[in-house]
């Protein structure tokens, strides 16, 4: 519900209700007063009968006023209470029966008692009401009209801003290049919001510069005793004769400084990418690319008795050369990194789509994986590769899918 | 073959120059840019490893005043930037060839070897070894005279060796230098071995000596007889 929904739905509620106590009010104070005006009339009508007895010794002849009329009868030894009633009255001319005031009073005429029952009719009364009552419901309909057409007026203009900064915010990313814009307003609250949310992307992005520059300076650092200790382990192997368990003990470490090697490669590859600093972009065939790469691999296929499939047609990107490598290497070592002996891989590109189906065992949480640093138990590898992928896809404007179907890891990329 | 070896780390440094120091190779060292400067103002070498990060400058202002004095040194980069830009700037200036940090110095040697050999280019591209000679352009392999049949894989396995001849090469050396960074989806080094077995059967087939060796499970060493 919207925030202004929501104030409107309070507000008219509020109106509403307190336009039809008022409505109540009214109703009963105007009734009120105009009955004490019929209650004064009647009682004027009385004093005057009273005074026509007392000057004529008589009672005065009956006759009918507008909307009055005036009954006396004989009442005998009985008391009677002087008293206000409502009744009907009958309207003779007309013959109707409309809402009425009566007085009941009594008089003595030369020792007889009579009974004065003066009435009046209300009609009146009732239709200034009724207008009343008209009035306040067209007020309130008026002022629901209002306020909706108000709403959307409100909606459309006043509230843009903070639309336009919702939308700025929703879209926002750390690792987009583009700054958020300052929205206008004349509104204190929006501009407030505005500069806080413009101060907080700056903010966000500065920091996350700095972590990415501290990544790539980290990794640099890496570089230096890590090429040391490589070239140690080259001229420990040229020192003497080693034992087998020497041997088996200088592998281990060899095999750990490469994968820490890659491990920094991909780390810094990864923050340059991030940072945009590759942009070598010219036409590349993928295919041309791909048979390439696919070349490399050919010895490590026979060796682990993988099946290669190849289904193969031109297709043309503007893309870096270096970038399109690293994304097509990275998927199919991971192909046949996670296959089985004797397994399949079948590549098929088109001018719509690159795909790569490899078969394989351990199930890939796709969205897991393209966390940094995420990976298979049974990998070998470093967790980064498909984060890399993911990263030059997004660059390029590429969607890079996972879909697993039986035991065959479906990767698609589509241009 | 005389050697400058610029380089400011000094783990790095004297791990390079005692790979190379043997046999008439001659290894000269600088740890700044104002020692590399100097010396490469005096004396000439056949090849200059030259890091790009130094103390008091930067290595491509030393291939620079290089090529300003059209000094023929032959020039290698190992720099720890792996960015593209530094390594056209690099090539562009006319530094011979660029090698990423960590690199093994097998790979290194075979690198500089190479330089040598094509600044030392004299109509004849021939690379010979005892026995064996390796037409450079063509590129075929000779054993007495006689030429054998080798895969490209064999061939630059052969280079490769014989540029490191006397030295123990790792079994993950030679998979990078032969496979680069798809080695990585490998499981093991199995196929080196089959590689290795065939060019040696090829050389011992064709009448010549049996230079390689294995090296204790870690690697291979061709020997110099």
């Amino acid at each position: 519900m919207k925030l202004l929904d929501k104030y409107n739905r309070i507000n008219i509620a509020v109106t509403v209700g307190i336009m039809l106590v008022t409505g109540i009010i009214y109703y009963y104070t105007i009734s009120a007063i105009l009955t004490n005006q019929i209650d004064k009339d009647l009682v004027l009508e009385e004093n005057e009968v009273f005074s026509y007895v007392r000057k004529n010794q008589r009672l005065p002849d009956v006759y009918e006023s507008n909307h009055q009329q005036i009954v006396f009868e004989p009442l005998g030894n009985n008391r009677l209470e002087r008293r206000f009633l409502d009744t009907v009255y009958r309207e003779t001319t007309e013959n109707d029966l409309e809402p009425g005031r009566a007085l009941i009073s009594s008089v003595t005429v030369s020792g007889k008692n009579f009974r004065i029952l003066v009435t009046q009719s209300k009609v009146e009364t009732e239709y200034l009401i009724q207008i009343i009552f008209l009035i306040t419901i067209g007020v309130i309909v008026i002022l629901l009209v209002v306020l909706i057409l108000l709403n959307r007026f409100i909606l459309k203009s006043i509230w843009q801003p903070f639309y336009k900064v919702l939308s700025q915010l929703r879209d926002f990313s750390p690792t987009n290049q583009t700054a958020v814009a300052n929205t206008p307003s004349e509104i204190d609250e929006f501009k407030e919001l505005d500069n806080a949310v413009v101060t907080m992307a700056g903010r966000v992005r500065n920091d996350y510069q700095n972590l990415k520059a501290f990544t790539e300076n980290a990794s640099h650092e890496l570089m230096t005793p890590i090429s040391v200790i490589n070239s140690k382990l080259d001229t420990l192997l040229q020192t003497d004769k080693f034992t087998d368990k020497q041997s088996k003990l200088l592998n281990d470490v060899y095999g750990t400084v490469s994968r820490l090697t890659r491990l920094n490669k991909n780390m810094l590859l990864l923050a340059k990418i991030e940072n945009g600093l590759i942009q070598d972009e010219q036409e590349v065939n993928i295919k041309e690319v791909l048979t390439e790469c696919l070349d490399l691999y050919e010895e490590i296929l026979k060796n682990k008795n993988i099946t290669l499939e190849t289904q193969l047609n031109d297709k043309k990107v503007e893309a870096s050369i270096l970038l399109l490598d690293v994304l097509l290497n990275n998927l199919i070592n991971n192909a046949i990194k996670h296959n089985h002996r004797n397994g399949t891989i079948n590549i098929e590109l088109n001018s719509r789509q690159l795909i790569i189906s490899n078969t394989g065992n351990a199930d890939i949480d796709f969205e897991q994986v393209l966390k940094r640093f995420s990976k298979s138990n049974e990998s070998e590898g470093i967790g980064l590769g498909l984060t890399i992928c993911k990263q030059v896809c997004d660059n390029y404007g590429f969607i890079l899918d996972y879909n697993r179907a039986d035991r065959i890891h479906v990767f698609t990329i589509t241009f | 073959m005389k050697i400058l070896i610029v380089e400011d780390e000094p783990g790095l440094r004297e791990s390079i120059e005692a790979y190379f120091t043997e046999g008439d190779n001659v290894c000269e060292i600088a740890n700044d840019f104002t020692s590399a400067l100097a010396k490469v103002s005096v004396y000439r070498y056949d090849c200059i490893i030259l890091d790009l990060t130094l103390p008091h400058g930067n290595g491509l202002d030393i291939i620079k005043h290089l090529k300003e004095n059209q000094y023929n040194d032959g020039l290698l980069i190992i720099s720890a930037k792996n960015s593209l830009d530094d390594r056209l700037t690099g090539l562009d200036l006319g530094a011979d060839d660029y090698l990423t940090k960590p690199f093994h110095l097998s790979e290194l040697k075979s690198r500089v070897a190479a330089i040598v050999r094509r600044k030392s280019f004299d109509g004849n591209n021939f690379l010979k070894f005892n026995e064996i000679a390796i037409d450079l352009s063509a590129k075929t392999v000779l054993v007495n005279a006689l030429p054998i049949k080798v895969t490209p894989k064999e061939y630059s396995l052969l280079l490769y060796f014989i540029a490191n001849k006397g030295k123990v090469v790792s079994k993950s050396a030679i998979a990078e230098h032969l496979w680069g960074d798809s080695i990585d989806a490998a499981d093991n080094f199995d196929f080196i071995y089959s590689h290795v077995k065939n060019l040696r059967r090829k050389l011992l087939e064709a009448g010549g000596n049996d230079y390689i060796q294995a090296a204790y499970g870690m690697g291979y060493k061709f020997i110099e007889q």
